[in-house]
């Protein structure tokens, strides 16, 4: 009775890995188009249940993605230098810098 | 009689003969010099000389011939003057009247209230301005003046005129279209900043974006903003925005703001310089201006692709709103869910229908016993399922914008159960039942196989054990058990 459940469970885990590859990287406006398609995916239904639950995993990591990058995101601000020979460097610039420059 | 009537110029005739003019011009106005009683001629002889003597004319006469002068020379009817406010009085009716003043000369002008509304600056004795407006007559009083519709502070009067002289060649050549707007970037991950390193603008631009979209990143290219230099520098700075390739992340700014705070005409005039305005319009991504207060205008903000009434104002419109980001991410989110749900469901349909099929080889009593189980337990992990998005999603909707960590757990939580729900089925499912030897057999077209007459010698079938399947072929069909 329990050999299948427990075949399953290190699917379950590769799954739940691959569900969030990628994702660190991606930019905000390419995570929130592809939760998107997936929810779409989702909503035509029609999917065996081992692709639903991989798309579900999929669409978490990306909505936590997401949601992490709007909570925690902390401006960057930098200033562009320009050389004597025209090459431009640009160097951070803190709120404070903005305020004393 | 008659001799008289041969000498009419005669100097020892009374003055108010010769001069008696006829009135027939001005019948309104009485005479004013009777003919005088005594010696001379009667009143018969003189009315008989109409024409003779100059014509004489009414003061109204008059004063309409020099109205109608003045108001045919076309350069009095739109004008500029420029000078010093001599005496300022202000009539009940909210008129204003004054004088304008230089070494030479004054000259009457009047503002009426109607105007005066509409121009924030008012003449004050001493003050050098540039009056825009027309010179006309003002009967009833007997004097020209200037009716004023604009009025600005001396030296800013040439400012006007090159101005509206830039603004006509550069409309003409196209270059503030409405055609020529692009649009601005939903999700700009780089935005370039051209403003001055000092100062309030940055700041304010900074604290804008950090509130409403910190996502993104800023690179300011610093410049000077007023005076002489400053298009230049301003030009200069346009010019390393569009250059600029951040060399880590590849990234270019996708939208520019040109910002600066407020101030006069004089001190914004470097945002219509033409050299400024060229560099806006043909600048390789997007610019937002954000020159001034709301009421500064300035020929950047006709050429730029979105005008901000200030730079606060351009860092908003620059950015999507965070919140409006949260919102229709946790909308997602709930489609998420509930669509992951109707796929379960669709998955324990499925497991009872399989379940049905089984019921041909199964003692009825044990496997309606199993499939309650199956049933009972899929229910409760749906419950379970639900109960725990749902409230994950409460959580998320008081928490307006921050995900709270809290809710993130649920979400988590929420996830396992998933995963139990899925292990209920692989554990429950009619697999259970293969443990004990039973299989399922489905034709090549994935049918379920309950009848050994529906297959033929040769086919192919699949059989699925408790553990592993079988491709397997028909040699014989039988009709019945053995």
């Amino acid at each position: 009775m329990s050999d299948p459940a427990a075949g399953a469970a290190p699917t379950a885990a590769a799954g739940t890995e691959a569900a969030a590859v990628g994702v660190a990287e991606m930019p905000f406006d390419a995570a929130l188009a592809e939760l998107q398609g997936v929810v779409g995916r989702l909503e035509q239904g029609n999917l065996p249940l081992e692709e639903s639950i991989a798309l579900y995993e999929r669409g978490v990591a990306l909505h936590e993605h997401c949601a992490r990058l709007l909570t925690d995101a902390e401006l960057r601000v930098q200033r562009l230098v320009e050389s004597a020979g025209g090459a431009l460097r640009a160097l951070d610039l803190t709120p404070d810098d903005a305020e004393d420059a | 009689m008659s001799e008289e009537r041969r000498a009419p110029l005669d100097p020892e005739r009374p003055w108010n003969d010769w001069l008696r003019p006829t009135w027939d011009d001005a019948p309104a106005e009485p005479p004013r010099a009777a003919p005088a009683p005594g010696p001379g001629p009667t009143p018969a002889t003189a009315g008989a000389a109409p024409t003779l003597g100059p014509r004489i004319r009414s003061v109204a006469e008059v004063t309409r011939e020099i109205k109608d002068r003045l108001r045919a020379v076309p350069a009095l009817r739109d004008l500029w003057v420029e000078g010093e406010v001599g005496q300022v009085s202000m009539s009940a009716a909210g008129h204003c009247y004054f004088t304008l003043k230089d070494d030479r000369a004054q000259l009457r002008a009047v503002i009426f209230r109607d105007e005066r509304r509409a121009i924030p600056f008012e003449p004050r004795t001493g003050l050098r301005i540039v009056a825009h407006g027309r010179v006309d007559v003002f009967e009833q009083q007997g004097h020209y003046q200037l009716y004023v519709d604009m009025l600005q502070p001396a030296g800013l009067g040439d400012l006007a005129l090159r101005l509206e002289a830039i603004k006509a060649r550069l409309a003409a050549e196209g270059l503030f279209e409405a055609a020529r707007k692009r649009p601005l970037p939903v999700w700009p991950r780089l935005i370039g900043v051209a403003t001055s390193a000092q100062g309030a603008v940055l700041h304010d631009i900074s604290r804008v974006l950090e509130r409403r979209w910190p996502l993104a990143r800023v690179v300011l290219a610093p410049c000077l903003v007023q005076g002489d230099a400053a298009p230049i520098s301003i030009v200069a700075a346009l010019r390393r925005l569009a250059a600029w390739r951040d060399p880590l992340t590849g990234l270019r700014p996708e939208v520019v703001i040109l910002a600066r705070g407020g101030g006069s005409l004089e001190d914004l005039w470097p945002f219509n310089d033409e050299r400024v305005v060229r560099a806006v319009a043909n600048h390789p991504v997007p610019v937002i201006s954000g020159v001034g207060h709301e009421t500064d205008v300035t020929l950047t903000d006709f050429a730029a692709d979105l005008r901000a009434a200030t730079p606060s104002v351009a860092a908003e419109l620059a950015v999507p709103a965070r919140h409006d980001q949260a919102l229709a991410l946790r909308a997602l989110r709930a489609r998420l869910d509930a669509g992951t749900q109707r796929s379960l469901r669709h998955a324990r349909d499925a497991v009872t229908a399989e379940g049905r099929a089984l019921d041909h080889l199964h003692p009825a009593a044990v496997l309606a016993g199993e499939r309650e189980r199956v049933g009972l337990l899929l229910d409760r992990a749906r419950v379970a399922m639900d109960a725990r998005l749902g409230s994950a999603r409460t959580v998320l909707g008081r928490a307006g914008e921050r995900l709270p960590v809290a809710a993130r757990g649920r979400v988590v939580r929420a996830s396992t159960s998933l995963h139990a729900a899925r292990a209920s089925l692989l554990a429950l499912g009619p697999y259970a039942t293969l443990e004990r030897g039973y299989a399922i057999v489905r034709d090549e077209r994935g049918g379920l196989l309950r009848d050994a007459s529906t297959v033929a010698p040769g086919e192919r079938v699949d059989v699925r054990l408790a553990h592993g399947g079988l491709d397997a072929r028909v040699e014989h069909v039988r009709d019945s058990l053995p």
